[in-house]
């Protein structure tokens, strides 16, 4: 148990086991009938303890996404597991659960969307898209929605102002502090951020990773932060899986992603980044190394 | 800052956007050179005016904005110098520098790329623009071109449609139409910032080792400053329509001058907390 990159030593917040979710490659014709699977998930492990922040990078069709997805029940994997504990102690399996035992459990698990603009609905103003969620949940109306939207707003650095105007009035960093309100507004304990800031400047970046952080000390959140930015995820994450090809190669603590990889695509994927130090030279012969850890394979 | 062999020199460009309400400046004074064989990297911010900096080079300024000022001077190898700034909108020197001396790539390739002609008509197409040749020729140019970068086998790719291609492979055949004509000049307006790492090293990697055989200059346009550091010989920071730093990269990014700059640089997040 104590060894690095295994399962935390206490009863973790998500326990994902045997994670799988294929895809059918349909056929042409009129009844499409499908024959081979895209295995977009494939069997994947992983725990994240309560307070921590897990890393989910990899390049784009690598499965992170689908594997965040998977693991809030947002849409159904194919097999597997995935083991949530309730604020009371419970733990369920949201894998498993019907579509009536969810609802209840969904207000502890909320997501943050990487596009700021399609994630609002243009047509609502800032305070019903923020209160929706207690709407839903029935958990707030009337003066007690109005002051728990204007709470959680001013949390986030909006103005009470804010309330009545529609999305198309912000500025990307302002919508994704939006989405972050109507995330935190439930008080979840899971919070999966899916490429939450890389459709922002690096400054307005920084300001929004802060921000999470200091929701994270608060509110004692939990994260699972799905990236492909390897500089964010550096400074942002405790742990960090590396996906390729729907399964994880590699899962450990920051530091030694970072400073000792194990696995030869870790070690490609890092090679990669343009360091901002003109003397630390990037590896621009990334093809065909992966073409070679593919012969290999 | 003035280079010894300049390519483009750039003085006191000016371009606002003019509303019925109100002017919004974009580019204020934004004064630069590129030397010959060499990389420029202009940068900044959503807004900063790199983009617009870029686009006016080639006269692409559509209302309702205008270039109100400056000179865009091209020391042409070929044709002598040209101040793009003062050339007619529909001239036949205008048309040569587009594509010809100058050629542009964007950060979506599909901007570039029309989705209802093959990859090799439309490389070909900007083959038979620019030079006096046969179809016969240009299809052999095409397809020397699509090797080069990197695409196998050529033939089969000069028949398929853009949405046939991975985004990384797009950007290949749009390099490919842009250094097809062996500009003096590239343009790249933030080139690999839609594509993966692995990808975007191959792709930085390929403009490099074409940049070297064709020995064209390289203005590229980014905000990452590990590309910067990677791509560049000389830098300029860009912050509301100024230039408020520029020098050697090395120089720059590790002794940045400028207040704008050093904030930049430490909202990188490897320089907020060094492991």
């Amino acid at each position: 148990m104590n060894e690095p990159g295994a399962i935390p030593a206490a009863a973790p917040l998500l326990s994902v086991r045997g994670l799988c979710k294929h895809f059918p490659v349909l056929s042409r014709g009129f009844r499409r009938p499908s024959s081979e699977w895209v295995k977009a998930v494939d069997n994947v492990n992983f725990d994240i303890a309560q307070g921590e922040t897990l890393g989910l990078v990899g390049e784009s069709g690598c499965g992170k996404t689908t594997t965040a997805r998977c693991a809030l029940r947002a849409i159904d994997p194919t097999a597997g597991e995935v083991f949530f504990r309730l604020p009371d102690g419970r733990v369920v399996d949201l894998a498993r659960l019907s579509a009536g035992e969810l609802k209840p459990v969904r207000r502890h698990v909320q997501m943050i969307f990487q596009d700021p603009v399609s994630s609002l609905n243009p047509r609502m103003t800032v305070r019903d898209i923020v209160g929706e969620p207690l709407v839903i949940h029935g958990l707030a109306r009337g003066d007690e929605l109005e002051t728990r939207v204007a709470e959680v707003l001013a949390r986030v650095g909006l103005k009470p102002e804010h309330r009545t105007r529609y999305p198309h009035a912000f500025s990307g960093g302002q919508r994704q502090r939006i989405g972050i309100a109507r995330a935190i507004i439930m008080r979840p304990s899971l919070i999966v951020c899916d490429e939450a800031t890389s459709a922002l400047d690096v400054s307005v970046q920084a300001q929004v990773l802060d921000l999470l952080k200091e929701l994270q000390r608060e509110f004692r959140l939990t994260y699972l932060f799905v990236a492909h930015n390897l500089d964010v995820v550096r400074n942002f994450c405790d742990r960090v899986a590396v996906m390729r090809k729907g399964r994880i190669v590699e899962l450990a603590p920051t530091p030694q992603i970072f400073a000792a990889p194990q696995h030869a695509y870790t070690r490609i994927l890092l090679s990669a980044v343009p360091s901002p130090d003109p003397d630390v030279k990037m590896n621009f012969n990334v093809g065909e190394e992966l073409a070679k850890l593919d012969a290999a394979e | 800052m003035k280079v010894p062999f300049p390519l483009l020199e750039v003085e006191e460009l000016r371009v606002s956007f003019f509303t019925p309400d109100l002017v919004v400046p974009a580019v204020e004074g934004v004064t630069f050179s590129i030397a010959r064989g060499q990389t420029l990297a202009l940068v900044g911010e959503s807004g900063s005016g790199k983009s617009v900096t870029a686009y006016s080079i080639l006269r692409l300024i559509q209302p309702p904005g205008r270039m109100t000022g400056g000179r865009i001077l091209l020391r042409s190898a070929r044709v002598g110098d040209i101040d793009i700034a003062k050339l007619e909108d529909d001239s036949d020197r205008l048309f040569e520098v587009r594509g010809g001396l100058i050629s542009m790539i964007f950060q979506e390739p599909m901007t570039a790329l029309s989705p209802v002609h093959t990859i090799g008509s439309q490389i070909a197409e900007a083959i038979l623009l620019h030079r006096p040749i046969g179809k016969t020729v240009a299809r052999e140019l095409t397809l020397e071109m699509l090797d080069k970068v990197g695409i196998a086998p050529a033939t089969r790719c000069y028949e398929q449609y853009p949405h046939e291609l991975s985004g990384g492979m797009r950007q290949r055949v749009v390099i490919a139409m842009a250094l097809v004509c062996r500009p003096e000049l590239l343009i790249a307006d933030e080139p690999t910032t839609a594509l993966d790492v692995t990808i975007q090293a191959q792709i930085l990697g390929l403009i490099k080792t074409l940049q070297r055989e064709i020995g064209c200059s390289v203005l590229l346009i980014t905000h990452d400053f590990g590309v910067v550091a990677q791509m560049a010989d000389e830098v300029a920071v860009m912050q509301r329509g100024k230039i408020v730093e520029r020098g050697e990269v090395r120089a720059v990014l590790k002794n940045p001058q400028h207040a704008y700059t050093r904030a930049l640089l430490d909202a990188l997040s490897s320089r907020r907390h060094p492991a």
